[in-house]
């Protein structure tokens, strides 16, 4: 193990982009983290709102038209190795605004998020549970931490 | 190019302008993505202008022409926060249109899920506040007191974020509390209280945290007026306004309208602080004195409707629902959350301010996008 990887083990730094969701799922990522009911910090995974320091993207929320191009300049923004997390239903594939309409569809909806950037590991749920989160984040864990 | 930018050149050509710090619409500092511009002289904010319309998704327009049952869930959907207040005031226009009568039970457990989801609202604004202050502790404390909210929240309605407890004519069967849950209930609310003032005492008696956020923010009552702002952030300017007590659900309960004079990021906290104790009364006497009965008035008819409105109370002001009926489906749908104008009168507290105080002084007022974006006019430019 190199001592690259070894470090970044030891410190996984998750970055959460909202693209337009209800604001359900990112508080719940936010209090998976920072709460001390669940408390990811012990296993030393931590919030962070720089792309440059991040490892982890975990993208919610259907993309809007506004959020496309941010979002993709984010994604490059992170270093190399990284992973990508679609938390929510909306993330996944486009949750109510995409998919329940009457007689107009939404035309500001460009999601979901697999449509504009890779996608790692999906957590289902509307809104997501900080369980959930939790083993999604660590389902995705073995192609960062095996990277060279 | 576009409005705003032509608005800047007219300020720079008359020279009021010296430098301009713009943030977004995706920044670290700011949890939502939103755009502020800091026109700056020395470190002093002498302008500021907040832009929203990020997060637009066009519900209202998704709305039209969909059975009533459907929008109303989908009304829910519109803020992860305050998901009940939209999903109650969405049913009660259509209660109002169709002339259904409410079982009193179910309004009292309404009020019940209403009343939680102001207390974990406020507190998640607490918590997200002492962040910002830069107190991570007191922040990490407030997420924990906030998890017994969460857990009774998800205990009634099955889902700690949008719950769906409302129907037309009344409440879920699921929502239905029976003695074991009216028993965790009350004990919810006594360690909330408990829990809560601690919190406010420890907070209150720190002369740190007194010394950062006194004096900062500070917005007029008469500004607060004319911008037409609503909820706490009127009330911390000294306002005696709560639509609660013109809401005749509201009339069995006793309890006080929290006022604070100065203005600040202080007051805004404070106010918010004892508004959470409010709930806690409210919800014992509910829980006290809730009658029995059906929970839910399933004899009603749809027919046509013209255009009906209804104004509530939610955590962060007055939301207003309106739409009118054909068919069984949704026309004309306008939704106005109390966001808008409090985001708003953010721009005037910003004034004056140092720059380390301008992200302290638009997070005082509980700004939530997510609600906010959704009537903007978007200009193509490709045509």
């Amino acid at each position: 193990m190199s001592l690259k990887s070894y470090s970044r083990a030891r410190a996984v730094h998750v970055m959460l982009v909202y693209t337009g969701g209800c604001n359900g799922c990112d508080i719940e990522i936010v209090n998976c983290i920072l709460s001390p009911k669940y408390d990811a910090e012990q296993y030393k995974v931590f919030l962070t709102w720089n792309p440059r320091e991040a490892d982890v993207l975990v993208v919610t929320g259907p993309v809007t038209r506004r959020n496309e191009e941010p979002l993709r300049k984010m994604y490059e923004a992170i270093p190399e190795p990284k992973v990508v997390v679609a938390a929510g239903a909306c993330a996944l594939m486009g949750g109510v605004y995409k998919n329940i309409h009457g007689d107009i569809p939404s035309e500001e909806i460009m999601g979901p998020v697999e449509n504009i950037i890779p996608v790692d590991a999906k957590v289902p749920g509307c809104a997501v549970r900080p369980e959930d989160i939790l083993s999604g984040v660590v389902a995705a864990l073995p192609k960062l931490l095996n990277a060279k | 190019m576009d409005e705003d930018n032509q608005k800047t050149n007219e300020k720079v050509d008359r020279k009021v302008i010296e430098t301009e710090i713009s943030m977004g619409p995706v920044h670290p500092a700011a949890l939502e993505p939103y755009r502020v511009r800091l026109f700056v002289e020395d470190e002093i904010i002498k302008d500021a202008e907040i832009t929203v319309g990020v997060n637009h998704r066009g519900v209202e327009r998704i709305m039209e022409g969909l059975p009533v049952e459907k929008a109303n869930s989908l009304t829910e959907k519109i803020c992860g926060i305050c998901s009940n207040s939209h999903i109650w005031n969405s049913c009660m226009v259509a209660e109002k249109a169709l002339n259904i009568e409410v079982p009193e039970r179910a309004q009292y457990i309404r009020i019940i899920m209403e009343e939680l989801e102001r207390m974990h609202s406020h507190m998640l604004y607490l918590a997200h506040g002492c962040e910002v202050l830069g107190h991570e502790t007191l922040s990490m404390r407030m997420f924990y007191i906030r998890e017994t909210v969460m857990e009774l929240l998800r205990m009634i309605g099955g889902n700690r974020v949008q719950y769906g407890a409302p129907i037309i004519g009344g409440v879920r069967p699921r929502c239905e509390l029976d003695e074991m849950r009216i028993q965790k209930l009350k004990e919810g609310m006594d360690t909330v209280e408990e829990k809560m003032t601690e919190f406010a005492d420890r907070f209150v008696s720190d002369p740190m945290i007194m010394s950062r956020i006194t004096g900062i923010g500070t917005l007029s009552q008469k500004d607060a007026i004319k911008l037409g702002t609503s909820g706490p952030t009127l009330r911390a300017t000294g306002v005696e306004k709560d639509l609660r007590r013109d809401m005749t659900v509201y009339d069995p309960f006793e309890f006080d309208v929290i006022t604070q004079d100065d203005g600040d990021v202080k007051s805004n906290l404070l106010v918010r602080v004892f508004e959470i104790l409010e709930s806690v009364k409210i919800i014992r006497q509910a829980v006290a004195g809730l009658p029995e009965g059906k929970i839910t008035n399933r004899s009603w008819e749809m027919q046509d409707a013209p255009i009906t409105k209804s104004y509530i109370e939610v955590p962060r002001g007055t939301l207003y629902h309106s739409y009118a009926l054909q068919d069984g489906r949704v026309r004309h749908s306008v939704i106005r959350t109390p966001s808008i104008t409090n985001i708003g009168a953010m721009q005037y507290a910003c004034i004056g301010q140092h720059v380390t105080d301008a992200q302290l002084s638009i997070v005082q007022c509980d700004p939530c996008f997510t609600c906010t974006d959704r009537a903007v006019k978007i200009i193509r430019l490709d045509k």
